[in-house]
């Protein structure tokens, strides 16, 4: 038994070192490499993104490319910079930790901007307002606002503000049930097959989902809340160069009515 | 007792049985003899349809073995068998392989069959080893128990492939005695063998086999001092 | 609560406590110690009960595959190589959203206790075959030629002897299911690897939550494992 419980510690301890190792690490590096103030030497971004966020980030069902209005807007941003954008679709729960392991530059995936995000990236401006919705099965009477939420099936994707309101209902009323997804498409599925009373999700995509997917099945009730929902492109911390370029770029196309065309292509 | 007509069997393109016919009556002891792949043990479980014959027909007191509708594992209680590697179960002792037949099968009380068995065991010299298993046996004790265990079901007759083939030398007189009292007890025998002094001195009938054939039969004195056929002289000449 | 260490080890561990209670993710694991537990205890019930599920599958499924009913015998095969060539994610996916809910109303965790024990039957099916088959062709000849069935033959003489030789390769598939059912996290059953994603995706410690999982996970599997081995010693000297 006392040899298992030193076994156990050593475990413990050498994953413990490595954390400290791999965080030590992501310290130094920038301050180190970073170049005294130099113009915009960026070429290229590596962007990325959870590809299963309609209309925000989709695949292409067609081509295989990966299209959407966040798409849109970051290779609106690299051209107006000139910088080359390239997407790597990944877990949304993985963008932050890849952005801290400097595998991505940035990330734009319909990212809420939050307190607690933003102790651990730096955001840049925000490039759309939000906000959540309600989503319930077509047939669901008495469900209007987050209080009608308390002791039903909640569903929601892991890691979104959605999960996070959701999880403040259980706290207010334990007999609430939350599920939480890997994809929002699931938390959809489970609502279709009657298995939750509603999806909390940003307001935006569960609209999209509605007209494209289940228009007879599923509903939006009530009023847009947590309107002060404003998406932002997350990059490491203290890296200003990224986060230079990316508010400059948006600048850019919202002055240039890039932006505007793009929003009018997927919203309305 | 046991009469085999026409016996024909085949693995794919091989016959190895080609046309046997013969008759066993009660009480005898028939050795049957031949070449290594002439077709013995095939001949042997084809009577209790442990191969299946493709034509042919196997009687045991008048009932029809071969029937498509033949209720055969009861006709196989009244066919005790032992073959060349004992195959005891591993898994229970010496008792139990004794007694499961009686009990499963029979549906006997355990009281009863273990009364049998004891009584079985003691009869083949084994009768201190009933809580062993068999990994803790001689190959000439396993035998002997794996003969017990085919008696417990009081068969009327008995089957034998090569018992003591696989047995080290100086075990398989142990064996071959327990064999020997059982013939004198009167049991009705089929032995599959290269003992030929056993053959000689126990058989009533000799059988030799070759290519699948019933080549000759006889007295073992016939067979042994005066044989007819050429095969049969050439390969007595063999093992003599 | 003295574990048996030193007073010289529990100083030196005292002090490598304080060092790591400065550490943001160190705390994060600390504090979620129970949930973390939650989620094994968890893992380990679907487990237990999709193995039970699958035992009797397997057995059913082996049995049926050796069959000489053309009709059982393909039924088994279908069920087998359906769920060993496909793979176990998927058919999470497809028996939780798309099957069982035209059956009934399952929770996520009796859809995960169904989809594993469904894929471990057909495993188990193939642990149970081979098991019967490595028994001596001899054992079931003697059966027979005392006169019982084949289904007496198999029940006191094949499938015990089987069942010593599968304990192995059975006790992998244990270890192999437990590990397996960290899949069933995509259909929100909040079992061990579930609670490491909530957790993940709400403090970003990817090390320190994965890490514990793991431990979490190599201490269950560590322990059957040990089981299977105490079991084998016994078996053999039976
Ligand atoms: N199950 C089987 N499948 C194919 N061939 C077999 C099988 N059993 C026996 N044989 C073949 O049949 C022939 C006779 O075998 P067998 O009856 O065992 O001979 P014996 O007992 O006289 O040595 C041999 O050529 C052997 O290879
Ligand atoms: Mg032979």
């Amino acid at each position: 038994m006392k040899k298992f419980l030193s076994l156990l510690l050593i475990v413990m301890l050498a994953i413990g070192m490595l954390a400290v190792a791999g965080c030590g690490g992501n310290e130094e590096e920038p301050a180190q490499q970073e170049p005294a103030a130099e113009e915009n030497t960026i070429t290229k971004l590596v962007v990325g993104s959870e590809t299963a966020y309609a209309p925000f980030e989709m695949v292409d069902e067609k081509t295989g490319d990966y299209i959407g209005f966040d798409m849109d807007i970051i290779k609106a941003i690299g051209e107006a910079m000139g910088a080359e954008v390239e997407i790597r679709s990944m877990e949304f729960t993985a963008l932050i930790p890849a952005l801290q392991n400097g595998q991505i530059d940035c990330a734009i995936s319909a990212m809420s901007i939050t307190d607690e995000r933003a102790e651990v990236v730096d955001f840049s401006d925000s490039y759309f307002d939000a906000g959540l919705i309600i989503a319930v099965a077509a047939d669901t009477e008495g469900i209007e606002t987050m209080d009608d939420l308390k002791g039903k099936v909640l569903a929601a994707q892991i890691g979104t503000i959605g999960a996070d309101a959701c999880v403040a209902v259980q706290t207010e009323d334990p007999a609430t049930e939350v599920k939480t997804y890997d994809h929002v498409g699931e938390a959809f599925m489970e609502l279709q097959k009657g298995g939750a009373d509603a999806v909390v999700n940003d307001m935006p995509v569960t609209a999209y989902y509605v007209k494209t997917e289940a228009s007879d099945k599923v509903k939006m009730v009530g009023e847009v809340f947590q309107a002060d929902d404003h998406y932002g492109m997350p990059v490491q911390k203290g890296d200003t160069e990224t986060l230079t370029l990316l508010n400059e770029g948006l600048a850019k196309i919202k002055a240039d009515g890039t932006y505007d065309a793009i929003y009018a292509e997927w919203f309305k | 007792m046991i009469v085999v007509k026409n016996l024909h069997k085949s693995f794919g393109k091989l016959e190895v049985l080609k046309g046997i016919d013969c008759h066993i009556d009660q009480k005898e002891v028939v050795c049957v003899i031949g070449p290594s792949g002439s077709g013995k043990s095939t001949f042997l479980r084809c009577i209790n349809r442990l191969e299946e014959a493709q034509q042919g027909q196997v009687f045991l007191d008048g009932e029809e073995v071969t029937a498509p509708n033949a209720d055969i594992n009861r006709i196989r209680q009244e066919m005790g068998m032992v073959f060349q590697l004992f195959n005891l179960f591993p898994h229970k002792t010496t008792l139990e392989n004794v007694t499961l037949g009686p009990i499963k099968i029979k549906g006997m009380s355990e009281e009863q069959a273990e009364d049998i068995a004891i009584k079985l065991l003691r009869k083949v010299g084994l009768g201190d080893k009933d809580h062993v298993f068999p990994a803790q046996l001689s190959g000439g004790q396993k035998q002997r128990v794996a003969i017990a265990r085919a008696l417990a079901m009081q068969p009327k007759v008995m089957l034998f492939d090569e018992p003591t083939s696989s047995l080290d030398p100086e075990m398989v007189g142990e064996v071959l005695e327990v064999m020997k009292d059982l013939a004198h007890e009167g049991m009705t025998m089929i032995v599959v063998t290269h003992e030929m002094g056993f053959a000689r001195e126990v058989g009533h009938r000799v059988f030799f086999m070759d290519e699948g054939i019933l080549m000759e039969e006889g007295t073992p004195s016939q067979i042994f001092d005066n044989p007819q056929n050429p095969r049969t002289q050439s390969f007595l000449s063999k093992v003599l | 609560m003295n574990l048996g260490f030193t007073s010289t080890e529990w100083i030196f561990g005292t002090i490598i406590l304080d060092r790591l209670n400065e550490i943001h993710g160190f705390q994060v694991v600390a504090n979620n110690l129970g949930n973390f537990a939650m989620g094994a205890v968890l893992t380990l019930e679907i487990t237990l009960f999709s193995l039970l599920i699958g035992m009797v599958l397997g057995l059913i499924a082996a049995l049926g595959k050796m069959s000489n009913n053309q009709l059982i015998k393909f039924v088994a095969v279908a069920y087998i190589d359906f769920f060993r060539g496909t793979p176990l994610f998927v058919q999470i996916l497809l028996l939780y959203f798309g099957i069982i809910p035209l059956i009934f109303d399952a929770t996520p965790v009796q859809a995960a206790i169904i989809a594993c024990g469904l894929n471990s039957g057909a495993y188990v099916a193939e642990i149970v075959r081979a098991g019967i088959q490595a028994v001596d062709k001899g054992q079931m000849e003697a059966a027979r030629s005392l006169g019982m069935t084949h289904g007496q033959s198999m029940r006191y003489i094949i499938l015990p002897q089987a069942f010593k030789i599968v304990i192995p390769p059975l006790i992998n598939e244990f270890v192999m299911l437990l590990k397996d059912t960290s899949l069933v996290s995509a259909i929100s059953a909040h079992e061990l690897t579930h609670t490491g994603k909530m957790l993940y995706a709400s403090t970003y410690q990817a090390v320190w939550v994965w890490g514990a999982v793991c431990v979490f996970y190599f201490i269950m599997t560590k322990a059957i494992s040990m089981l299977g081995d105490w079991t084998e010693r016994r078996l053999a000297t039976e």
